[in-house]
């Protein structure tokens, strides 16, 4: 963990406690929540958030099931769909009273963003949808490519199961000191990307199987869309797609190649996201 | 020295080095033999397209991000595409260093784990057959709890499953819903069951529940609940907007009103709905009182429906208290102020009208509420007809009235002053009615031609057979009696010549009407001329004008009273003795 960045307050609520949010950067500036894609956890964050921790209150969580969330906390009825998910982001925003909120989200987040978004327009200020697919299997009828087929989503499944020990293993509890003692960065570094094996799974299932593209249309906050070449999990036209669905929309193709450009070019993500960022409306 | 460059291209693994964009700048002699592919064919070609699309799709969210942040990525298990499509199954792990100028290079191993992915597997396997026996044994238990909350003669929700029902939806019940939809009960209750169930027996009124058990479900949406409340009452908890509510209510009165047979007998049912919304959100803390006062409410809508016949619906009036739990407090502290000193006899004047001195007196009850100060009988007498208390509490207002007119002679009041007290039809049609009122009289030594009783037409008119015999027996007593809020009601002038009667009170509203409206005028008229014919008094409510008293002398009204004279007022204020009212 970053030194300047600090689990939330001493008096840490319960959804911080259970998402393990942290916060960085100054209480009264604007308010960026980044929330990370799956098979990861917010540390896959680390790259852009020097970009903007200065001038922005960054405000990080885990999603339930990777990282430091309380696995002991998951009900698979509330997270059957992406709505519970969705109801954690809002939870956060809830608790720490988060208003004009930007979200920048990866991945599966992209559409608990646009979920909150539908069900508390008011809460947000900007949508930034990084590697965004609205839905990953193929629909031929519609013409639309998500750039999977029903037996790839077979293999995914698969895949996560043939590392099922391994992911367990490293989601064995950590051990660790008091949260805020300083020194911990390394430790923390050694289980990045903890990811609990059983949540995944239904996370990965819900991902692929659950179509939001007619949520789209429903989102009013404006959004920006960051789009990568040769991403595995994002055919390039899902780009083109979004864009035309979510009015008011703004799509950027980025130079970086693959699916996770926040870590393998933060500087050139943190650029695209600034250029783009709305000031107070 | 070593060579190196033999060591790399036969070790005992497969070795490829990555650039930053993730292409293959060198592969050595191990995994080309290994997987069939030649070095050439895989020089600047992404690696993730070796791997399968499962692997594929957890190296890049899962193994890259971590190779990328930490510099490290620890045997990962994948397969990897030989050139004749097979797959080997390896451990893949890797490193990220800087190197130079170029950027970042990536060092992948990978170790054959054909043996160790099969452990694997077979460990997996067992895990999830473990899995799916705690599913099994999951299922039986919500197996069972179904029985616990299910009806077994309609299969519907039992009470008990009703309220698990409404608990679960009050307790995700939102007010940000796109639709406005919320938690909403349907109380609904067979007209006219129990004359089915007396007329062919148990096993029909079962067969009946279980015909409208059917129809309920069968107009319900898929999504709601159906719950056999008890005996004849049955509840829908349906999520839908207030403004809704009322359509589904008419679903259910529509199916429920197509005619069933039973033992060859036609039968049309009725029924009547109460409808409550929820107000969500609510506190968990509050779920079960909030469950309670919504199936509550539900109810005493459906029993206002029913008060206004069959096959009607009223929903709960938000925003008003709970009438019926409002009316239970009311009584109870109603009871307490009869046995305790809260209630209060005022009395109003009425007046001769030819030579303006008082005739008499109405006595009125009055309840010094602790809390709600003087309250008029419009705030309770309705609460106490409904539930008996109507009983005691006229009897204490009986005894009060003949005593204060006792005190008055005492003081030296006019002589021969009149008390007129009120009977409500229940009172009317109480059997001890006749011996009370013997009682009080003789108890405090008051003449009995001194009370006068008033009943209002409707009371008379509800049961005139009845009320006739009671009405001959205080008229026995030397009682007077007196027809009250005449004109409002549907008399029957058969019975009203019958009826052993002193006096007609010719009820307000028309005396209040006759100065500008012809017709009331014509009304009050008639009145007069009909109590004259009969022998009667007539007298005349609610003046409030000196035009009014001047018109109804003109008609030849005997007696008036009302707040051109006095309102009712404490005995203390009452201008006796003396006994001239000011005009």
């Amino acid at each position: 963990m970053d030194a300047a960045t600090r689990p939330v307050g001493p008096g840490r609520g319960a959804v911080a406690a259970r998402l393990n949010v942290t916060s960085t950067g100054p209480v009264d500036a604007p308010v960026l929540l980044l929330a990370h894609g799956f098979g990861c956890d917010q540390g896959m964050w680390r790259g852009v958030l020097p970009h903007f921790a200065a001038d922005h209150r960054v405000v990080r969580y885990d999603l339930m099931g990777a990282g430091g969330s309380d696995t002991t906390a998951y009900d698979p009825e509330r997270y059957a769909t992406l709505d519970g998910h969705a109801g954690d982001l809002l939870a956060v925003c809830a608790e720490l009273d988060l208003r004009d909120v930007t979200v920048v989200a990866h991945s599966v987040s992209t559409m608990m963003a646009v979920l909150a978004a539908v069900r508390e327009p008011g809460r947000f200020r900007q949508l930034v949808l990084v590697a965004p697919n609205p839905y990953f299997l193929d629909d031929p009828a519609s013409g639309y490519s998500g750039g999977f087929s029903a037996a790839d989503l077979a293999e995914v499944s698969a895949a996560l199961d043939s590392n099922y020990f391994t992911w367990a293993e490293a989601f064995a509890p950590l051990i660790m000191g008091v949260p805020d003692e300083p020194g911990l960065g390394e430790e923390l570094t050694a289980s990045f990307c903890r990811v609990d094996p059983d949540i995944a799974r239904q996370l990965l299932r819900t991902m692929f199987t659950t179509d939001f593209r007619p949520l789209l249309p429903e989102v009013t906050t404006p959004t920006l869309v960051l789009q990568c070449r040769a991403d595995a999990m994002v055919p390039p036209s899902v780009g083109d797609h979004l864009h035309a669905h979510l009015a008011g929309s703004t799509l950027v193709q980025l130079s970086a190649v693959g699916h996770c450009p926040h870590i393998s070019a933060p500087a050139e993500t943190a650029a695209a996201i600034r250029a783009h960022l709305l000031t107070l409306r | 020295m070593r060579d190196y460059a033999e060591l790399w291209e036969h070790a005992p693994s497969g070795q490829l080095l990555l650039d930053d964009d993730g292409l293959i700048t060198a592969v050595n002699a191990t995994f080309a033999s290994w997987t069939g592919h030649a070095v050439a064919d895989l020089l600047g070609t992404p690696f993730p397209a070796l791997l399968p699309i499962g692997d594929r799709v957890l190296y890049t969210t899962h193994s890259l991000p971590q190779l990328m942040v930490t510099g490290r990525v620890a045997e990962a298990s994948v397969q990897v595409n030989g050139a004749d499509g097979r797959r080997h199954p390896a451990l893949l792990s890797a490193t990220r260093v800087t190197a130079g100028s170029s950027g970042a290079e990536t060092r992948i191993v990978l170790v054959d784990a054909r043996q160790r992915r099969r452990y694997e597997e077979e460990l997996l396997a067992a895990r999830r057959r473990a899995e799916e026996s705690q599913a099994l044994i999951a299922q039986a238990e919500a197996e069972l709890t179904a029985l616990v909350h299910h009806d077994s003669l309609t299969g519907l929700l039992n009470r008990a499953g009703l309220l698990h029902a409404l608990l679960g939806r009050l307790g995700e019940g939102r007010t940000d819903r796109a639709d406005g939809a919320v938690p909403t009960v349907l109380f609904l209750d067979l007209d006219g069951f129990k004359t089915v169930n007396d007329a062919l027996g148990h096993t029909s009124g079962d067969e009946l529940l279980q015909v409208v058990a059917r129809r309920l479900r069968r107009a319900s949406r898929a999504g709601a609940d159906v719950a056999r409340f008890a005996g004849d009452e049955f509840v829908v908890l349906d999520d839908v907007t207030p403004s809704a509510a009322g359509g589904v209510a008419d679903r259910l009165l529509d199916v429920l009103a197509e005619p069933v047979v039973l033992q060859g007998v036609e039968l049309v049912l009725a029924a009547s709905v109460g409808i409550c919304s929820a107000e969500v959100p609510v506190a968990p803390a509050d779920l079960t009182d909030a469950a309670d006062l919504l199936l509550r409410r539900a109810d005493t809508a459906m029993y206002r429906a029913k008060a206004q016949g069959r096959g009607r619906w009223e929903a709960h009036r938000p925003g008003t208290a709970d009438p019926g739990a409002e009316r239970l407090v009311l009584l109870e502290q109603l009871r307490a102020a009869i046995r305790g000193d809260e209630l209060r006899v005022h009395y109003q004047p009425r007046q001769h009208l030819a030579s303006g001195t008082m005739s008499g007196v109405e006595a009125l009850v009055r309840w010094q509420h602790p809390t709600r100060g003087l309250l008029q009988p419009a705030e309770f007498i309705d609460a106490a007809e409904e539930s008996g208390v109507i009983r005691d509490l006229g009897a204490w207002v009986l005894t009060e009235a003949v005593a204060q007119a006792v005190r008055w002679d005492a003081a030296g009041g006019p002589p021969g002053l009149q008390v007129a007290v009120n009977l409500s039809a229940r009172q009317l049609a109480d059997p001890d009615l006749v011996p009370r009122v013997a009682g009080v009289l003789a108890l405090a030594g008051l003449p009995a031609s001194r009370l006068v009783l008033e009943i209002t037409e409707t009371a008379l008119m509800s049961d005139p057979d009845e009320a006739l015999g009671t009405l001959q027996e205080l008229r026995s007593l030397g009682v007077l009696l007196a027809v009250d809020d005449f004109g409002t009601g549907y008399s029957s002038f058969t019975y009203l010549k019958q009826f052993p009667v002193d006096e007609l009170k010719i009820d307000r509203s028309f005396v209040t009407g006759m100065t500008t409206d012809a017709g009331d005028r014509a009304i009050v008229a008639s009145c007069v001329h009909l109590a004259h014919a009969m022998g009667l008094v007539a007298v005349a409510e609610g003046v409030e004008t000196a035009d009014e008293r001047d018109a109804l002398r003109a008609l030849g009204c005997d007696q008036a009273q009302g707040y051109f004279f006095s309102r009712p007022v404490p005995s203390s204020e009452l201008p006796v003795p003396g006994g001239v009212v000011p005009t």
